[in-house]
């Protein structure tokens, strides 16, 4: 490029000649001839700079004037090539970033969601819930406890009315007795009666025919006195019989009322283990859902601060838009600076605070500044975190 | 019934955390891609509150705001600016435009939460 400027002793010389000229023309007749001699001077000087101007371009060989152009053909070639796919690939990455960190964020949204159904499932069936419908294991467990209870009552209740029963079972024993000796009674008048009505036989056999009409009535006492011994006889023998079967009834009963006693005593203590087991079985429930709630309040804590974390997506991909759409103006300045070449036969270089200048107007994010200024390494926005402000 | 906030932002992830902490707090969501798809949602549906990013392609959210706001229904919508842009001049412009609140990104969910109930309309 040493042949770019094109400042040899040929070019220099009328320009050396003009320009001093025109600084001796100014401070020799400063004095004398005031603005006009300055004017005078700067016309000189702009002489010797156009000469200068078409000295330089008229320099240049035509060799290497189609050097510059295709070294500056070539440049912007290179721009218009390497550019856009570099672009390409930022937008793509960026891309790619985003919707891998919003399918991330999604999931984590369902992991909550999921985790929110189980802890409201689980609390609902272990009756922890704020909830209820009567379904769950705690309220399912106390009604039956409950209803359980009041079988129990039940059965104990029928257990004391057998008793009474039974008691009254056995009091028809006394009353059979009572009868039983009532009927001996019978038998024994009877017996008595037979023994009168034989002694008036006889004493009416010793008055003879005068007796007949009595003999006839002591022989139909007699007759009625052996009715009333037989009667007697089968009362005593059917009281016996009702006896036997009343006894035989209240020992069954008795034998009965053990056996339901026993299996009373059974049951209850069945009914005591089932509802114990049932009650630990809650109680594990209840300790599970209160451990399930806490390790879900612990795990959305940590999906929180995972939303917070995942939000650099969103600055990292605001970052590498806003240096892609920079990027992307190179070719444009490439082609604005042959041009200008084309134009002026000028060759400038190129102005990288132009496109600095660009970068930095599109800055959103004080880390932005911070890097650009120098800093290697922004430090996150922590303090923003709590930004907040209320209009 | 659940109230509805429509979330306005380019950035499908971070629609995606907005919705999770708006959804996790039992509001349904609406969304929108950038102002002129967002303009395009509101139909006459009742919107209880407007989360939006600034920095947007097509429409960004200063001028979605203002244009929001001549909406007659939404006229009295509060809207939360939800952006990475922390300066002053840029407050400002929201405030101007009828935003109620500025929350810099990154957020805490729960810092959101809170002034989303405390603005959003009843």
């Amino acid at each position: 490029m040493k042949n770019t400027s094109g400042f040899d002793s040929k070019i220099l010389l009328p320009f050396g000649l003009a320009g001093g000229g025109a600084l001796g023309t100014m401070w020799a007749g400063w004095g004398a001839w005031g603005w006009y001699t300055v004017l005078w001077s700067a016309a000189l000087l702009a002489a010797a700079a156009w000469s200068v101007r078409g000295a330089a371009a008229s320099a240049l060989g035509g060799g290497e004037r189609a050097m510059i152009e295709d070294y500056l053909d070539a440049r912007e070639r290179f721009g218009d090539a390497v550019l856009p796919i570099w672009c390409r690939h930022i937008e793509n990455s960026r891309t790619q970033m985003e919707e891998a960190v919003a399918d991330l964020a999604g999931r984590f949204s369902s992991i909550v969601d999921k985790l929110d159904d189980a802890v409201h499932v689980s609390s609902h069936d272990s009756g922890k819930g704020a909830k209820s419908d009567g379904s769950s294991m705690t309220e399912i467990f106390s009604r039956s406890e409950t209803q359980l209870g009041s079988v129990v009552t039940s059965m104990k209740s029928a257990m004391s009315s057998k008793h009474a029963m039974l008691a009254k079972i056995k009091d028809l024993e006394r009353f059979t007795r009572e009868l039983r000796d009532m009927a001996e009674g019978v038998a024994s008048i009877a017996a008595q009666t037979n023994l009168l009505a034989l002694n008036a036989a006889i004493e009416a056999a010793r008055a003879g025919p005068a007796g007949r009409g009595f003999a006839v009535v002591a022989q139909e006492v007699r007759n009625l006195s052996s009715r009333s011994a037989e009667t007697g006889r089968n009362i005593s023998n059917r009281v016996g019989l009702i006896s036997s079967a009343i006894l035989a009834a209240s020992q069954a009963a008795e034998q009965s009322s053990e056996q339901e006693d026993k299996s009373m005593v059974s049951a209850e203590g069945m009914i005591e283990s089932v509802l114990g087991d049932f009650r630990r079985m809650t109680d594990a429930l209840v300790q599970s859902a209160d451990k399930l709630k806490q390790d879900s309040i612990g795990i959305q804590g940590e999906v929180g601060e995972a939303l917070v974390q995942l939000q650099f997506q969103d600055r990292v991909s605001q970052v590498m838009a806003h240096v892609r759409e920079n990027m992307e103006l190179l070719p444009a300045l490439l082609r604005e600076n042959r041009d200008r070449y084309a134009a002026d036969q000028v060759l400038e270089a190129l102005d990288g605070q132009r496109l600095l200048h660009e970068l930095q107007k599109t800055y959103a994010m004080a880390d932005e500044h911070a890097v650009h200024g120098g800093s290697n390494h922004a430090a996150p926005v922590a303090a923003a975190a709590d930004e907040i402000t209320f209009f | 019934m659940a109230k509805t906030i429509m979330v306005v932002d380019d950035s499908a992830s971070l629609r995606q955390v907005v919705g999770i902490a708006l959804k996790g707090a039992g509001y349904e969501v609406i969304e929108g891609r950038d102002g002129v798809d967002a303009l395009s949602k509101c139909t006459g549906q009742k919107i209880h509150l407007v989360v939006c990013d600034v920095n947007m392609p097509n429409m960004d959210g200063i001028t979605f705001v203002r244009e929001f706001k001549q909406l007659p229904l939404y006229k009295f919508t509060p809207v939360i600016m939800l952006t990475t842009e922390s300066q002053e001049s840029k407050k400002e412009e929201g405030k101007a435009a009828g935003a109620k609140a500025w929350v810099v990104k990154p957020f805490k969910p729960e810092v959101l939460l809170g002034a989303v109930a405390k603005l959003v309309m009843p």
